[in-house]
């Protein structure tokens, strides 16, 4: 799948073709009518540490938006992979979860997580941020957010 | 599915980097840092850094469970201690980070490797950063590459603490993953002659020795061993057995979490409230069976927590100095040892762990 426009934010790549959900770092990229590929940002890994395992709910699992559809294991931290939609997954990412360092290498392709059937595109997608300015303003400010918080390497 | 290994440091290149100019610090320590982003699961007060001396050689010892085993396949970078990646960094730098850092640093360890020029790299590492930083500096020592005058010495240039990896706790033990395997050649008596020396020199409740639990060893003969180090005022602190890939004790499994938690309680009422080795009971095979004490004794110290926190040296106030988050146990098991207080939540995990019910009356 191509990709498209990226900006550079204090550092890190900021994809602006797809929405994202601004507490999870999750990004949404509808690639058919009613369809989606789902990933995290740059943002979102770099601040959970170096990763170390993915792993995935099954495919033909039903998604809840706001609940987990996987978990994200890095050196020192762990935590869920919270889904930015409702639906069905149809397709998780093999290749990240026998080497999650796909993800860190290119989080906006070959690295995205799951694929997914939305069962409320309308609804679930106008919640997400999709306006580029909104989007970058948003990203930079979590980077300075983060950076106050001492989990961006200096 | 198979966990990924973590990379050893991008940084380290063809060119040699090796202690004393570079030395290779914790995950927890470079996110503590800022070297590397990140952060921990909990949110906890961190300041205890880990330090470890580096060369293109490795370790020249082959212990069967080390992950950085002279005979462990691969490369040293590619090689990695107690599970994770340990960036390597310049001293220079990281002594600069630790001034930056020094109000939130509680305990600094530099940890030797058996190697000709860990003594003189350690003395070298010490100074360099006792001459900037004032938090309290303790020594995980290489005992082959060390006497007597090397550990005045150690006092003598800032560490205030001395630390010995015993980590089998039976002889028998010792020689069949320290002694005698392929590259091994560690001496269970030259361990315990630093040992006493540390002690003399440095003092009581100021030498620590490492103990490993899943090695082989019976719940006895580590109580055995907590006992008689308490008797001579040394501390022991508990490590849990972590398989590392392709080191020969790779597919010996982990202790049970019940064991782990069972022998964390035991170190504890032996260490800090005075338990002898008779007011527990064993069986046939020399597991713990039996607390021979009274059940609210016991629970009024399982409340308190700190039995299950990590052994570490203090910080300058007394307060826990080096707490290794996630150092045997990766972030997606049960904590085995808390970097932090157990909380309310954590204690009643503890509890359904241990299972008092069978082994207190």
């Amino acid at each position: 799948m191509e990709q498209g426009e990226q900006v550079i934010v204090a550092g890190f790549p900021l994809a602006l073709d797809r929405r994202y959900q601004a507490e999870t770092h999750m990004w949404v990229l509808p690639t058919d009518p009613g369809r989606a590929r789902i990933g995290m940002d740059p943002l979102g890994i770099e601040t959970s540490g170096t990763l170390a395992q993915l792993s995935f709910v099954p495919v033909g699992t039903q998604l809840t938006a706001g609940r987990p559809f996987g978990q994200l294991e890095a050196a020192k931290f762990v935590g869920p992979l919270v889904s930015p939609v409702s639906g069905t997954v149809l397709a998780v990412n093999d290749a990240a979860a026998i080497d999650a360092g796909l993800t860190e290498r290119d989080p906006y392709g070959a690295g995205w997580l799951i694929e997914a059937s939305l069962s409320d595109a309308a609804g679930d997608l106008s919640r997400l941020l999709a306006d580029a300015a909104e989007i970058t303003a948003w990203f930079a400010a979590k980077i300075a957010d983060y950076r106050r918080m001492g989990v961006i390497a200096q | 599915m198979v966990a990924r290994q973590l990379p050893l440091s991008p940084a380290a290149g063809p060119v040699a980097r090796t202690s004393p100019e570079y030395v290779r610090i914790s995950m927890a320590s470079a996110i503590a840092l800022r070297v590397r982003s990140g952060r921990f699961s909990r949110d906890f007060e961190f300041g205890g850094m880990n330090l470890l001396l580096s060369y293109d050689e490795g370790c020249r010892s082959d212990c069967g469970y080390c992950g950085l085993a002279r005979t462990r396949p691969g490369s040293y970078e590619d090689k990695s201690f107690i599970r994770v990646e340990w960036p390597l960094v310049r001293t220079d730098d990281l002594v600069e980070r630790m001034t930056r850092f020094e109000p939130v640093l509680t305990r600094l360890c530099i940890s030797m490797v058996t190697h000709g020029r860990a003594y003189r790299d350690t003395c070298d590492i010490t100074r360099r950063i006792a001459e900037r930083v004032g938090t309290p500096i303790s020594i995980l020592v290489a005992p082959p590459t060390l006497r007597r005058e090397r550990l005045e010495h150690f006092r003598s240039i800032g560490a205030d603490m001395i630390g010995i990896g015993l980590d089998a706790v039976t002889e028998e033990l010792f020689r069949s993953i320290r002694t005698d395997v392929p590259a091994g050649g560690l001496k269970w008596e030259k361990y315990w002659e630093v040992v006493t020396d540390a002690r003399e020199i440095f003092g009581p409740w100021k030498v620590n020795v490492h103990t490993l639990v899943g090695l082989g060893e019976t719940d006895q003969d580590l109580l055995s061993m907590f006992v008689a180090l308490r008797d001579r005022q040394i501390f022991s602190y508990l490590f849990c057995f972590n398989p590392e890939p392709d080191s020969r004790m790779a597919a010996q499994p982990k202790p049970s979490l019940r064991r782990w938690r069972r022998v964390q309680l035991a170190r504890h009422l032996i260490e800090t409230e005075g338990f002898g080795l008779e007011q527990f009971g064993f069986d046939g095979n020399g597991g713990l069976a039996r607390f021979r004490a009274g059940r609210s004794a016991v629970e009024t110290v399982v409340a308190k927590g700190a039995a299950f926190m990590t052994n570490g040296c203090p910080g300058g106030k007394g307060e826990p100095g080096c707490t290794r988050p996630y150092g045997s146990y990766r972030p997606a098991e049960p904590f085995h040892d808390y970097p932090f207080a157990p909380a309310a939540s954590d204690l009643e995990e503890i509890r359904q762990q241990l299972l008092l019910d069978d082994v207190v009356r």
